[in-house]
């Protein structure tokens, strides 16, 4: 075994103590809901209850998973699967380095390596309905997305300057199920972000007449994501683009 | 003699074939995806089964009432197009999203249906998890609709005998340029 694997062995456990908490999967109950995507009739569609990992993976998490699958380390990785700028924020392919602190949220990771993150802990990404639904609440309610305080708070988010260093995961007020930080930190990867937005769509109509085909268009930031993420490719590791993963209510653990 | 080294050098290449078949593909080889397909006659396969074959791939579901019947027959214009033993070399494989309607024996009769050649042409089903995959890979979208139905891009993709990313078209008839580089894929060697 190389010196070096086993020195990143040996840290692990520090690593796993100086995360903010354990990110565990919380309940997220199933139901009935408005998406703002487009659907083919208006209807409300049922999402089943699911469990959420209470925040974004972490870079000390994903440096434990790099550590025990070679095959998804920085300069290993098929170029199909991710971009040259794969885990660009580390210092080597298994040392996080100044930029990248253990408690930060992972970023500049493939879907591809987001997946099999997930499937690495027996979990999945979540879809997009699934993180809409977990996404739509406050502090105090499961649906806060016609509060217009509520809106304005996501807004602001969007509006500051970025470049600054990614805050470290978990430091905000968690949601009514106990999630932190779906809003304000980073975009999240789903398992369906390439399937978002209908097959003939031009995403740049999306700021026209198509926009039309939305449901809630006045819920912009939730609208952004969307765009965003049909907007990515599947070997696409932006500087802002995190995950966390999800698994079915009905799954074993 | 010099008949015996030649023999023995047909021997050597072939087997340089075989082993560099069998190492790792290249880096933006889409075969380096680990996806298990069912195919039309029950039979579990890699992504890769084609591999060393020029390949055309794409994605569908069987009980879709005109665009995939379409995609099967766009397909099929394409490569009536080439001359009989350039089209011998070419595979196709085409991959269901529907593994729960989409059985082996849907999909056999699918394959009967179009007359799709059984030595060149594959249909296949996956997962859920791989059929994502595959089609993050290709850069085809789909979604499942309340209904049943899918709603999904039109991508026909060309792939080289390494699994590598030649060419694609979401036009079903007549895109030159498509054509042309499936006619160079098919007239070159055959890896």
């Amino acid at each position: 075994m190389p010196s070096r694997v086993f020195l990143a062995l040996l840290l692990l456990p520090c690593l796993a103590t100086a995360a903010p908490e354990e990110n565990r999967f919380l309940a997220v109950p199933g139901a009935e809901f408005r998406s703002a995507l487009p659907l083919g009739k208006r209807d409300d569609i049922r999402v089943q209850s699911f469990l959420l990992q209470s925040h974004p993976v972490t870079n000390g998490e994903f440096l434990a998973f790099v550590t025990a699958h070679p095959r998804w380390r920085r300069g290993a990785v098929p170029a199909v699967m991710a971009g040259d700028d794969y885990l660009g924020t580390w210092t080597g392919p298994l040392e996080l380095g100044a930029g990248a602190g253990a408690s930060q949220p992972v970023t500049r990771v493939s879907w591809f390596a987001a997946q099999a993150y997930c499937e690495a802990q027996h979990a999945r990404l979540p879809d997009w309905y699934e993180w809409e639904l977990a996404a739509a609440a406050s502090e105090s309610v499961r649906d806060a997305r016609s509060d217009p305080a509520w809106r304005q708070q996501l807004l602001d988010w969007y509006s500051r300057p970025a470049g600054k260093p990614l805050p470290d995961v978990a430091q905000g007020p968690a949601n009514v199920y106990g999630l932190y930080d779906m809003h304000g930190l980073v975009w999240e990867w789903v398992r369906d972000f390439n399937s978002l937005l209908p097959a003939d769509a031009d995403p740049e109509k999306f700021c026209g007449s198509g926009a039309l085909d939305v449901q809630q268009k006045d819920n912009y930031a939730v609208l952004m994501r969307i765009a965003m993420l049909g907007s990515l490719r599947a070997a696409d590791t932006g500087h802002i683009v995190g995950f966390r993963c999800a698994r079915s209510a009905d799954a074993a653990p | 003699m010099r008949a015996r080294s030649g023999a023995l050098c047909g021997i050597l290449a072939s087997l340089a074939a075989a082993l560099s078949l069998s190492a790792e593909p290249p880096t933006d080889s889409i075969y380096h995806l680990q996806a298990q397909l069912t195919t039309e006659n029950a039979a579990r396969v890699g992504l890769d089964l084609d591999r060393g074959h020029p390949t055309v791939i794409s994605m569908f579901y069987g009980s879709c009432p005109a665009a995939c019947p379409m995609l099967i027959t766009a397909i099929q214009v394409y490569e009536s197009q080439l001359d009989e033993s350039a089209r011998a070399r070419l595979r196709v494989l085409m991959v269901s999203f529907d593994a729960a309607r989409d059985t082996p024996a849907q999909l056999a009769h699918l394959a009967r249906l179009h007359r799709a050649d059984p030595e060149r042409w594959t249909f296949a089903n996956a997962s859920e998890s791989d059929a994502r995959k595959i089609a993050a890979l290709l850069g085809i979208s789909y979604r499942r609709l309340p209904g049943g139905d899918y709603d999904h891009s039109l991508i026909i993709t060309l792939l080289d005998g390494e699994g590598r990313i030649v060419a694609s078209t979401a036009r079903l008839v007549g895109d030159e340029q498509f054509a042309a580089r499936l006619r160079a894929a098919v007239q070159g060697p055959m890896r």
